[in-house]
Parts: C-alpha cells; sequence; structure tokens
C-alpha cells in the first residue's frame, strides 16, 4: 500500500470526475497507484454483491413496500441518528468533560443504533401487518447497502480530489471513513442474507417456553413409574343384523366395579366420503362400585381389540359422583374393521378404564438405560478414535515436516532404481497376495488372513524392491559413468512418469467429456489427451531432473514432504459428520461408522498438529547426535522425540476433548452413540428424552474436560 | 590425521562461507582456529564431520578422502570424531545418563537404540565418562537442571563415548565465565595429553589460545589468514592482528 504520492498530481477536479464515473479511476491518475487498485477492485466487487443479493430477495413477492414506508423507514432512522448524536453531544459536552471517551461515546451511538433499528425498528416505523416485518427486513437493509454505496463511492469521489490538491511525496489521507463504510455496507448484506429478525425472534418466544422447561428438567422420564389400571368392559354388536339383540348387558355388581350397556346391538356411525357425519346408535351407559371422585375414561375396543378414544360421539372423560357411579351417553364410534376379519358376528368392546395416580417406583426406565448405554458408546468412540488417530499420526507426521524431509536427497539413478524396484516388488507381491488368497478361500471366507498376508506380502516386496533397486541401478549405472548415468537415469524418469501422466490425460479427458455431454467438442479425443498427458510428464521430469543435475540428487525428501501436507489439509478441511456420512454407507450406520470417521479426521487433524511441533525442535541437539554417526532413525529417537514429547501430549489431549465433543453428535449422521438417540427423539417430539440426553451429554462433557486438564497439569 | 585442500563453502543463498581453504592437523595435535564471529570458523568444523556439505574442495581423513562418500561409510568416520558445541546441545529433557550413551550410538545397532538398549560394557563407559569429567553424581539429573559448565563437561563426556581419534570443539567455552573456560579447556588439554586424542577448537579469547594451543590458524572472511605456533601467537605483531580481525580490533589484555 502506497503511503505517497510518486508523481505530480494533475488537476484535481478532473481526477474527481474520473473517479465519479470509474472508482479509482482519479487515483490512479494522480500516482496512488496501489489504492486506486483496490478502491477499483473493492467498490465494483460490492456493487455486483448488492445488486446479486437485492436481485435475490427481490424476487419474493413479500420484497418491496409502498413509498411510504421506504420514505418513512430513510426519515425516520435518520431523526434517531440525530437524536443519539445530540444525545452525545450533551453528554460529552457536559456530564463527561473527557476528551478520550468521546471517542468511545460515538461507539456508544452507533451500539445504540443498531441496538434500537434491531429490537424496535418495526414499531419505529408502525407497519401495518406482521407480514411486512420480513419484508421491512429486506428493505431496510437493502436501502442501508445502497446508502453505504452511495456514500463509498461519493468517498472515493472526494479522496481523489483531495488527492489532486496534494502536493507530491505528501502521505496520502487515511481510508479510515472507506473502511467503516465497506463494514457498513457488509453488516447490511449480511442482515439481509441471513434474514435476521429480532421482533420474529421475541414475538414467537411462546413455541420454545413450552418446551424448554421438559428439555431443562426431563428426569421424570428416566424414572419408571408403577400405575394401577382397573378396565371393566361390556361387548357391544355392531353393525346388528336383523333380528339381533347382542350379547347380553352387565349386570350391577356389589363386590367390584361394573358398567352396563343399553342397547348392545346397534349400529356404527360412518363418515360419507361427501363429508359429515352420520352417528350410529346411541348407547346408554352406566356404572358403579368405582371410586368417587375419580375420573374414568371410555375407550372402544373393535373386534380385533384395537383401543381408541372415541371422539365426537359423546363425553369420553366421566367424574365418577359422590355414590361411586356414573351414567352417560355414546354413540357407537366409525371403528373401521379390516374387510378379511369382517365376517361373523362383529362384537367389538366398550371399555371404562380407572387409572390410579402414578407412584414413584424407583426404577430406572428403559430409555434411560438406553440413553447410558449410547453415552457409554458415545465415549467408547471418541477414546477409540484418538487412540487409532495416535497411532496413525505419529509415523505421518514425520513426512510431513519440513526440517527432517528436506535433507533427504538421492541422486537420480539411485531413485529411478528405488521407484522400479518398488514396482517390481509390488508386482512379485500381488501375484503371491493372489495365490495365498485363492489357497484361503477367497476374500469371503478369511478377509483378514488376506488383508494382513498382503500387507506383509507388499511391505516385504516392496522394501526389498526399493533397496535392491535401488542399488542395482546405483552400481551398475555408476559403473558407465557419470554422463551416460544421467542420461539412462533421466530417460527412465520420463518413462516411470509417463504411465501415470498417460493416465491422468484419460482420466481428465473423460471427466471434461461426463460434463461436457458432447464428444465432438473436446478438439482432441480420448487418446490424444492421454498422449498429451505422458508428454506433458516427460517434459517435466526431464526439466526437474537438468535443473538439479548440478546438486546432490533430487529431494525426494521434500516430494514427499509436499505431497504428504497437501493432502492433510485437504482431508483436514472436511468435518468429521461428513466422513460419518460416507462411512454410514460404506460399512453402515452405528458406532463403528462413527469411530472410523472420527478416526480418520484425527489422523490427518493431529499429524498436522504433530509435524507442527516437529518443525519447531531445537536443531542442536540433532546435529549433535547426527554427529556422533547416528543413523537417521537413532538420531529421530535420541534427538527429535525428547524434545517433542510435551506438544505431543498437549496436542493429543486438545484432540480428545474436541473428539469426545464431535462424537456426541456424529450420531446424528449415522454414526451411533447418543447423538443417534438424540435425533430419533427430536423427530418423535419425546422432549423429555430430548432433554435426558442434553443432560448427559453435557455432564459427560464436562467432567471429561474437567479430567483432561487435571491430567494436563499433571504431565505437561 | 586430516587434511583439508581447497575447501571452498557456498550457502544456498549466496554467502560464501569458506574460501580455498586449506590445511593440516597432524596427530595428536591442538590446534586453534581464531577469527571474528563469521570468519568461517563454524562453517569449517562443520564441514569437516559433514554437517555441512561443502562446495567445492577434499577432505582427507587418515589418508581417505571423505568428501563424498555415502551416508553409511560417513557413519564409520563421523563416529570417529567427536564433537563438543558451544551451546552445549545436550537434549534438556533426558537424563545426563541418556545423553552420555547418545555419543555411543555410532557402534549401536540401530534396532537396538529403538528400545533404549545400550550393552553393560557401553553403560559402564558412561559412568567411567562421567567420571573423568568429575560428575559421576549428576548421571540421573535431567539435562536442563545442571548449570552451564556442568552441560558443557557432559558434552565432553559424551563425545569421549566415541572413543574419538578428534575432537572438533566449536567455541566450546565462550559461553561461559573465565574460570569455568579454563576448566573446560583443561578437559580437553587432558584428553588430548592423556589419550592422545587430536583436539580441534575454535575460540575468541588470545589468552587462552596461548595457553592451550599448540597450532593456530586464524580465519577471516572464509579465507586462511595466518597459520603458527604458540610462539607466534605470543610474539603476534600488531599489523598481524590487525591482519586477522580486522582494522577496528583492538587488543585486549597483556601481550
Amino acid at each position: 500500500m502506497d503511503h505517497n504520492l510518486s508523481q505530480a498530481p494533475r488537476s484535481s477536479w478532473l481526477q474527481g470526475f474520473l473517479s465519479l464515473l470509474v472508482p479509482g479511476l482519479g487515483q490512479f491518475i494522480a500516482g496512488a497507484r496501489s489504492r486506486a487498485a483496490t478502491l477499483f477492485a473493492g467498490v465494483l466487487t460490492l456493487l455486483g454483491l448488492s445488486v446479486w443479493t437485492i436481485a435475490q430477495k427481490a424476487r419474493f413477492p413479500d420484497f418491496g413496500l409502498s413509498l411510504e414506508i421506504y420514505i418513512k423507514l430513510v426519515f425516520e432512522s435518520a431523526l434517531l441518528l440525530v437524536f443519539l448524536l445530540a444525545l452525545r453531544r450533551l453528554f460529552t459536552r457536559y456530564v463527561i468533560r473527557d476528551p478520550a471517551l468521546e471517542a468511545f461515546s460515538l461507539y456508544g451511538v452507533g451500539i445504540l443504533f443498531f441496538l434500537a433499528i434491531l429490537f424496535v425498528g418495526d414499531n419505529l416505523l408502525a407497519t401495518a401487518t406482521s407480514a411486512d416485518q420480513l419484508a421491512l427486513v429486506h428493505t431496510g437493509t437493502a436501502l442501508y447497502a445502497a446508502a453505504s454505496l452511495a456514500a463509498l463511492w461519493l468517498w472515493q469521489v472526494g479522496d481523489a480530489v483531495r488527492i489532486g490538491s496534494l502536493p507530491p511525496g505528501e502521505k496520502l489521507p487515511s481510508m479510515g471513513t472507506a473502511v467503516l463504510l465497506i463494514c457498513l455496507l457488509i453488516f447490511s448484506l449480511g442482515y439481509n442474507i441471513t434474514d435476521i429478525n429480532m421482533p420474529k425472534a421475541i414475538r414467537e418466544y411462546r413455541d420454545i417456553s413450552i418446551l424448554l422447561p421438559r428439555i431443562l428438567w426431563p428426569w421424570r422420564a428416566a424414572f419408571e413409574y408403577d400405575q394401577q389400571v382397573l378396565e371393566v368392559t361390556q361387548p357391544i354388536q355392531a353393525p346388528c343384523p336383523e333380528g339381533e339383540t347382542g350379547p347380553p348387558s352387565n349386570q350391577p355388581s356389589e363386590a367390584q366395579p361394573w358398567i352396563s350397556a343399553t342397547p348392545t346391538c346397534g349400529q356404527l356411525s360412518a363418515r360419507p366420503i361427501t363429508g359429515g357425519l352420520d352417528l350410529g346408535t346411541e348407547l346408554t351407559i352406566t356404572g358403579g362400585n368405582f371410586t368417587p371422585g375419580q375420573e374414568v375414561h371410555i375407550l372402544w375396543k373393535n373386534p380385533i381389540g384395537n383401543p381408541f378414544t372415541p371422539r365426537g360421539m359423546g363425553p369420553t372423560d366421566i367424574i365418577i359422583d359422590e355414590n361411586g357411579g356414573f351414567t352417560t351417553k355414546l354413540n357407537i364410534p366409525d371403528a373401521v374393521v379390516p374387510p378379511s376379519t369382517a365376517v361373523g358376528a362383529q362384537i367389538h368392546t366398550l371399555a371404562v378404564r380407572q387409572e390410579s395416580e402414578e407412584v414413584f417406583s424407583g426404577r430406572i426406565s428403559e430409555e434411560m438405560k438406553l440413553a447410558l448405554a449410547a453415552m457409554l458408546e458415545t465415549i467408547m468412540i471418541g477414546l477409540m478414535a484418538t487412540f487409532f488417530g495416535i497411532i496413525f499420526a505419529f509415523p505421518l507426521a514425520f513426512l510431513a515436516a519440513k526440517n527432517l524431509m528436506a535433507p533427504i536427497i538421492s541422486p537420480l539413478d539411485r531413485i529411478v532404481g528405488s521407484i522400479a524396484g518398488l514396482a517390481a516388488g509390488f508386482w512379485v507381491g500381488i501375484l503371491l497376495m493372489q495365490q495365498v488368497a485363492n489357497a484361503l478361500g477367497g476374500l469371503e471366507q478369511a478377509p483378514i488372513q488376506i488383508f494382513v498376508v498382503g500387507l506383509v506380502l507388499l511391505g516385504l516386496f516392496g522394501y526389498a524392491g526399493i533397496r535392491l533397486g535401488g542399488r542395482l541401478f546405483s552400481t551398475v549405472l555408476g559403473a558407465l559413468g557419470p554422463t551416460v548415468s544421467f542420461v539412462l537415469s533421466t530417460a527412465l524418469l520420463g518413462a516411470m512418469v509417463a504411465v501415470p501422466g498417460y493416465y491422468l490425460g484419460l482420466g481428465f479427458s473423460r471427466g471434461i467429456r461426463s460434463i461436457v455431454l458432447d464428444a465432438d467438442v473436446a478438439a482432441l479425443n480420448e487418446i490424444q489427451y492421454a498422449y498429451l498427458g505422458a508428454g506433458l510428464a516427460i517434459i517435466l521430469a526431464f526439466v526437474y531432473a537438468v535443473l538439479r543435475r548440478k546438486s546432490r540428487g533430487l529431494s525426494i525428501g521434500m516430494i514427499i514432504y509436499t505431497i504428504t501436507r497437501t493432502t492433510l489439509n485437504i482431508l483436514r478441511s472436511i468435518e468429521p459428520l461428513i466422513y460419518v456420512i460416507i462411512a454410514s454407507i460404506w460399512i453402515g450406520l452405528g458406532p463403528f461408522a462413527g469411530t472410523l470417521a472420527l478416526a480418520l479426521h484425527t489422523v490427518v487433524s493431529l499429524a498436522k498438529l504433530y509435524s507442527e511441533a516437529i518443525e519447531s525442535i531445537d536443531t542442536g541437539p540433532l546435529e549433535a547426535v547426527n554427529a556422533t554417526g547416528a543413523t537417521r532413525l537413532q538420531t529421530i529417537v535420541y534427538a527429535v522425540v525428547p524434545q517433542i514429547l510435551p506438544p505431543f501430549i498437549s496436542f493429543t489431549i486438545y484432540r480428545w476433548d474436541i473428539n469426545v465433543r464431535m462424537s456426541t453428535i456424529i450420531g446424528i449422521g449415522g454414526g451411533g452413540g447418543i447423538g443417534f438417540l438424540l435425533i430419533q427423539w427430536v423427530r418423535l417430539y419425546q422432549w423429555d428424552l430430548v432433554g435426558i440426553s442434553v443432560w448427559l451429554i453435557a455432564i459427560t462433557v464436562a467432567a471429561l474436560d474437567y479430567t483432561s486438564s487435571a491430567i494436563r497439569e499433571r504431565i505437561v | 590425521m586430516l587434511k583439508v585442500e581447497h575447501l571452498t563453502m557456498v550457502y544456498p543463498d549466496g554467502t560464501v562461507a569458506l574460501r580455498d581453504v586449506s590445511f593440516e592437523v597432524k596427530d595428536g595435535e591442538f590446534l586453534g582456529v581464531i577469527g571474528l564471529s563469521g570468519s568461517g570458523k563454524s562453517t569449517l568444523l562443520r564441514c569437516i564431520n559433514r554437517l555441512l556439505e561443502p562446495s567445492e574442495g577434499r577432505i582427507l581423513w587418515k589418508g581417505r578422502d571423505i568428501t563424498h562418500i555415502e551416508d553409511s561409510e560417513l557413519r564409520l568416520v563421523r563416529r570417529e570424531i567427536g564433537m563438543v558445541f558451544q551451546q552445549f546441545n545436550l537434549v534438556k529433557r533426558s537424563s545426563v545418563n541418556t545423553n552420555v550413551l547418545s555419543g555411543r550410538l555410532g557402534y549401536t545397532p540401530p534396532s537396538w537404540s529403538l528400545i533404549n538398549r545400550f550393552s553393560r560394557k557401553d553403560h559402564d563407559r558412561a559412568a567411567q565418562a562421567l567420571q573423568r569429567v568429575g560428575i559421576p553424581d549428576k548421571a540421573h539429573n535431567r539435562a536442563d537442571e545442571l548449570s552451564g559448565g556442568q552441560q558443557q563437561r557432559v558434552g565432553i563426556a559424551r563425545a569421549l563415548m566415541q572413543e574419538p581419534k578428534m575432537i572438533l570443539a566449536d567455541e566450546p567455552v565462550a559461553s561461559l565465565d573465565p574460570v569455568l573456560a579454563h576448566s573446560i579447556l583443561g578437559y580437553l588439554e587432558k584428553l588430548n595429553k592423556e589419550d592422545g586424542i587430536t583436539v580441534m577448537c575454535s575460540l575468541h579469547f588470545l589468552d587462552l589460545v596461548q595457553r592451550y594451543c599448540e597450532r593456530v590458524i586464524g580465519l577471516r572472511e572464509g579465507r586462511v589468514v595466518f597459520e603458527g605456533s604458540k610462539k607466534d601467537i605470543q610474539q603476534l605483531s600488531d599489523e598481524r592482528f590487525k591482519q586477522i580481525y580486522g582494522e577496528e580490533a583492538q587488543r585486549l589484555g597483556a601481550q
């Protein structure tokens, strides 16, 4: 950013005019090049952003109010601002006489203004209906955005004029106001895009006020309650065929509660398709010997035993009178029966149920047990993921540490030999692995054995290939003399990179084709792209080899470092929740998917952290141990590892904290644990159980947090 | 023992640290290297055991050219050359004993050291080495619990573990007070006279050079500008002094 003018300015009014047309043009002519570039790029970007945002919202019908509301908005907010500024002036002049507080008071004015608009804005402008609220937010913020943009434009015109009248070499005026205007603009756009509507949030608090107490104190659902249920029944026949009288009415009893209905045979209610309701036969129900003053419920059970509460047929909740009896009327409801069972006499059951008060039994409910088990599962997911993360991140971190990787340089012929050896070793290993797999009966029969054997074979033969191949090429080509060796190894390197280059080219062209879908559009066909890829790879390899000719060899260490670091960075930016969704498709829902996903993210994240710890070590001891003749591995064990132990432990505990939190919500994506239950209970509107889950999560996370900080104090 | 021929070292950013340096170190000698900071003393010492790679020239160790040898052979050469550093370069979090034992890594098979296993003899050697430098009781303390002088003695013990033919000392006493400096250099002198270990030591102060070094080479801006015996140092004229240390240098202390 230049602060001084570099050349003599021209007429200030010309510059002002130029800046009016194109932002930054005047400043450019005046010599303030980088300021001109910033203003040009900035103003145009913000203009584009604003126009696009407003255009998006303008498509909705609720956008746009009558002109008077606009005017009202501008007028009243200006009034408010003037009022606040006057208040501030009075305040600072007569109450607080401290010049340092003047700046603060401006900040206070800004805050008050925003708060006023935020909470009281719509009342301030007294809009007609609440449907206008959202429209107000949209238009209001759009107007503010437009105003800021206009103010910014005018500012940079003024800036161009001001620069025009400065003598050369002067410091340019500050861009503070411009920055403020840009912030205002971005704030307005953000407000617009995120649909912030504080009055709505306040007005609709009732939606949450019913829910919140149940979530905050959900413990009733954690226990089982004993309840005695008394049910007395009377069979009813419906429909009633010609001549039948139905089952006998119950007789009153002295010993126990009873109900009786008259008649016991009648017609069902019907709800025709055209609408309305045809009521069925009216029954008179009497009952006795119940507990006086208690409430009883009427239930209807259809012939196959499905119970339901009949609605609209008469009262279903009845208070027993002081004699222990009751009388009520009820129409036979529209109890639908599946046609396949509608043979013979259709006997429904009229039931009267008396539930005693629930008694606390002290036993844990089934759902609570489920939640506790899920919580344990969650803790274990976090632990296992961290454990596997540590194991795999540790070696990976060394590959991603620049100070360890940079010195690894190998001469070209040895590298070429090693790669060739690796390929040969893998080929042999794969052949043998297939033999073993066939002998063991294939992947279905013995997956673990095949996997382990395959790993061992590939590892052994690959390693042997690298070592032998490298040594072989080195000796053979070394004997042929340096020039021949260079030419041959470069040629071989070219041949080797040509293969992946070929496939990359092929893949690239197929990728383009799959988007464009027109084989003729791509000027080159598939094979040509493939050869192009191979050719590019060969050229790159040649260039690289020639450039590194003078040095001691290819810095294979830096290549490995770059690949590792880039991969880690890319994988790290994807949140575990997304990995869980993918994992649950591969492995299936459940904690294994969650553990796998979390472990993967832990590995890449920890590897990055560990490698940063390795890069920050003191190189002195490294030098000293190296000077004693130690091999690279010995140097790492004796000089690097002791130094990185404290940050390693610190990072591991940090990651464990994160994993505990992550594992609680990983279930939401299908990863098992408490999150799995939580999301189901939310969907079933079981707010008590949701509350229990939330409480369990909070308690567990807090407890593990405390533990980890205690461990950290002890060890680090 | 050591012969350096036309050694030139240019850093990747273009700084020329050593220019055409040639000299010889005889068996059992105590050679001092003097010069301003930045004159190339540290670079020279590090080139000898190839902690830094020279750009041109040759290093001959016991008559053999070691400038371009492979890592596996370099290991065998490095374990014969011990090194002592200005900043001691101990592994702070490890015990003194582990630090001393790490001097034996050049002789230990790599797989053993992974599980921190040294032979019985190595442990005895370590105890002996600590005894020789006078701090046998500090064997199990953490390295950073020791004072500066004690830490440097551990560094010497570590070099001793290699049973070296030569010790390179890169300003070993620059961070220590005068009394300690004499003490540490005294140990080096003892090793030089009693065990016949060649010592190549870079020093700042001429009184130390006079007291301990048989022969001296002086570097300035990467070039050898002085080569002489102890007597030559005693009789160093002002002119020659300025040749080594530059026009603005002033002599301190007795001449």
